[in-house]
């Protein structure tokens, strides 16, 4: 293929950063709920399809719902989601102390009872969302952009900068952190565990919700649509680093990047496998991820 | 792990007399319930605990997690499919051939299995998402998404398996030389080393085991068995398409060692015989089926900590202590019952 003009190479960017926010908020999730518990949440995709199919069914309810509510829909409903999963089921089988591969089943039940419910309650039918966004492209110094790939980046950026310093700045968020380090420890400083494994799964879950509202309008809101973005996003949080929230940002947008770039350069039919290829290798050379290497190098 | 038998003579014994007891009933089976898709089914229930000992013996075993058992599920059935289909392949040979042909694959993978836990997870995970890719995409080779038809049935010595009975004894059979087979690496010298391996790594290294080796073994093993499960889907079926062969299959066989008891081989079989019959026990609920499975998962996890194997043993260790205690009371009875 040949050389690409600067718009296209502009085109292509941006709809990689999206796509790549989108891989970040969910493997944000994936990673705060492994420094957390050791689990791999394999009901974090059907978390963002069902905040996906909630802000939808808002916007049916209430067509004049402005962009930034349909998402905190999507946040909201998606958080109360991860949160009833942790008080209902995680939370009982983590007292009884079942072996870790006990627990990373029963998130493989959550999910197949999502997926099946999302048909029952939504339909098997792609559906598609409506214009939430500006149609007419945004110049930039004489390069376009389209204002959905826009708002996505800007929504992606923001949310990964509020928790950043949420996790940083505030009591909540510096216990959450010292409780996925050493919990024991954490226990004997005051911060009640119980409770911050619940903030945990809230806030995972009300990233996937972000990250639903934002692909469906990208592409569609589909019952099965949390399945293989959920698996990216896994992957995303483990090209970083599993268990770290800047590996896990940064690996989201690697992925979304090399995703969009090897399906115009490569093949498209493949796209999805030269990731993987490229996970395979980044992971036998740096068998913890990217973030091992940062370490290493510091 | 927990699923494990008490090492007792007694107890051996009876998981002895178990075994020959299922034995016994799955030789009788065909002619008590000659019902051909009940037979079918049991078929697939078998080929699928092939599979499932596979990773019993990966994760059970060594503590390696897989998530990418349908690659080799995959290779090994269009393997056997192209091999008897295209280039005339006698069955016997073509299914051999599936096994070796996944075993080979698995060495590609040989080099991830420095990696633990999750990340283990995730390469094998890329792995199998690169085989189905593959799968759907190179039409010439395996039809593509049209799937792959005209599947000779298998035969053996010349004699075509047409009767839905004799392919369920070729499965079952090649179920049970896999069981047998396995059965015995428990007790034995490899068995104990991976044991070691999966309680912990550094000290079995330290004690002269060689982990690196024993790991990619255990890989080796489990992706030839599930080729050779590949190939005989292939030829139950007779018909493959690349859905068959997603990273869903790979949950599901991960599902029946988890369901069926982490370490334990006859868990393995029955994990099994439930992801494979129960969603066919409730076809009658229609679209709420998969959703009574996930809960039921879930309630199994909840409730089941050495899942169904240890469920079993604790029942027949029940029922046992019951019939001993009647046994035992039963004579003073009768002599005061007159």
């Amino acid at each position: 293929m040949g050389a690409l003009s600067v718009s296209e190479f502009v085109d292509l960017m941006v709809g990689g950063l999206a796509i790549g926010c989108v891989y970040s908020l969910i493997a944000l999730g994936f990673a705060m709920i492994m420094r957390a518990t050791n689990i791999i949440h394999f009901a974090q995709g059907e978390v963002m399809m069902l905040g996906c199919m909630c802000g939808l069914t808002s916007v049916w309810l209430l067509p004049v719902l402005p962009l930034l509510l349909v998402v905190a829909v999507g946040m909201a409903s998606s958080g109360i989601i991860a949160l009833a999963m942790e008080l209902a089921v995680y939370r009982t089988l983590r007292r009884r102390r079942v072996p870790i591969m006990n627990l990373i089943t029963a998130t493989v039940g959550m999910s197949i009872l999502c997926i099946n419910a999302a048909r029952i309650i939504w339909g098997s039918e792609p559906l598609r969302f409506p214009e939430l966004f500006a149609t007419t492209a945004y110049e930039f110094g004489g390069v376009r952009i389209s204002p959905q790939l826009f708002w996505i980046m800007v929504m992606g950026v923001a949310i990964m900068g509020a928790l950043q310093l949420f996790l940083k700045h505030t009591r909540t968020g510096l216990a959450m952190q010292a409780v996925a380090q050493d919990p024991e420890a954490a226990q004997l400083m005051g911060a009640n565990l119980t409770r911050m494994m619940a903030y945990t799964f809230a806030i995972s879950g009300m990233m996937a919700g972000a990250a639903g509202i934002m692909l469906g309008s990208m592409f569609f809101a589909f019952f099965e649509m949390g399945f293989i973005t959920g698996l990216k996003g896994f992957v995303a949080a483990t090209l970083g680093g599993l268990g770290s929230i800047t590996g896990a940002m940064l690996g989201g947008i690697l992925f979304g990047l090399i995703e969009t770039f090897s399906a115009v350069f490569l093949s498209s039919a493949y796209k999805d496998g030269i990731g993987m290829i490229l996970l395979i290798a980044i992971l036998l050379v740096f068998p913890s991820g990217l973030v091992g290497l940062w370490q290493r190098r510091r | 792990m927990t699923a494990s038998f008490d090492p007792s003579a007694r107890q051996r014994g009876a998981v002895h007399r178990v075994t020959l007891l299922v034995v016994a009933a799955l030789i009788v089976l065909p002619w008590v319930e000659a019902d051909k898709f009940a037979l079918h089914i049991l078929s697939l229930i078998a080929i699928a605990s092939i599979a499932a000992m596979g990773l019993q013996v990966l994760l059970g075993y060594s503590g390696q997690l897989s998530i990418g058992q349908a690659a080799f599920y995959g290779i090994g059935a269009y393997t056997s499919a192209l091999l008897t289909a295209k280039l005339g392949v006698p069955f016997p040979l073509a299914l051999i051939g599936a096994g070796v042909a996944a075993a080979i694959a698995s060495l590609l993978m040989v080099p991830i299995t420095r990696l633990t836990g999750a990340y283990l997870a995730v390469a094998t995970l890329g792995f199998s998402i690169i085989v189905y890719l593959f799968i759907q995409n190179e039409e010439w080779l395996t039809g593509g998404s049209y799937g792959f038809i005209g599947i000779p049935r298998a035969e053996l010595f010349g004699y075509v398996l047409r009767d839905p009975m004799l392919s369920y004894y070729l499965n079952v059979g090649v179920a049970a030389i896999v069981y047998f087979t396995f059965a015995r690496i428990e007790g034995s010298r490899f068995g104990r080393a991976i044991n070691a391996i999966r309680q912990d790594a550094d000290a079995a290294r330290a004690s002269g085991v060689r982990v690196t080796l024993l790991k990619s073994e255990c890989f080796v093993i489990a992706a030839f068995v599930a080729g050779l499960a590949g190939s005989l889907y292939a030829h139950e079926v007779r018909y493959l398409a690349p859905n068959d062969f997603t990273f869903w299959k790979s949950i599901e066989i991960l599902i029946m060692v988890v369901i069926g008891g982490v370490g334990s081989l006859a868990g393995a079989i029955l994990g099994a015989a439930v992801v494979v019959g129960l969603p066919e026990y409730l076809r009658a609920i229609g679209d709420y089926r998969m959703l009574v499975f996930g809960a039921i998962l879930i309630a199994t996890m909840l409730f089941g900590e050495g899942g169904l194997a240890a469920l079993c043993a604790t029942l027949v260790r029940r029922v046992g202590e019951v019939s001993r205690r009647l046994a035992l009371k039963l004579p003073p009875r009768n002599e005061t019952a007159p």
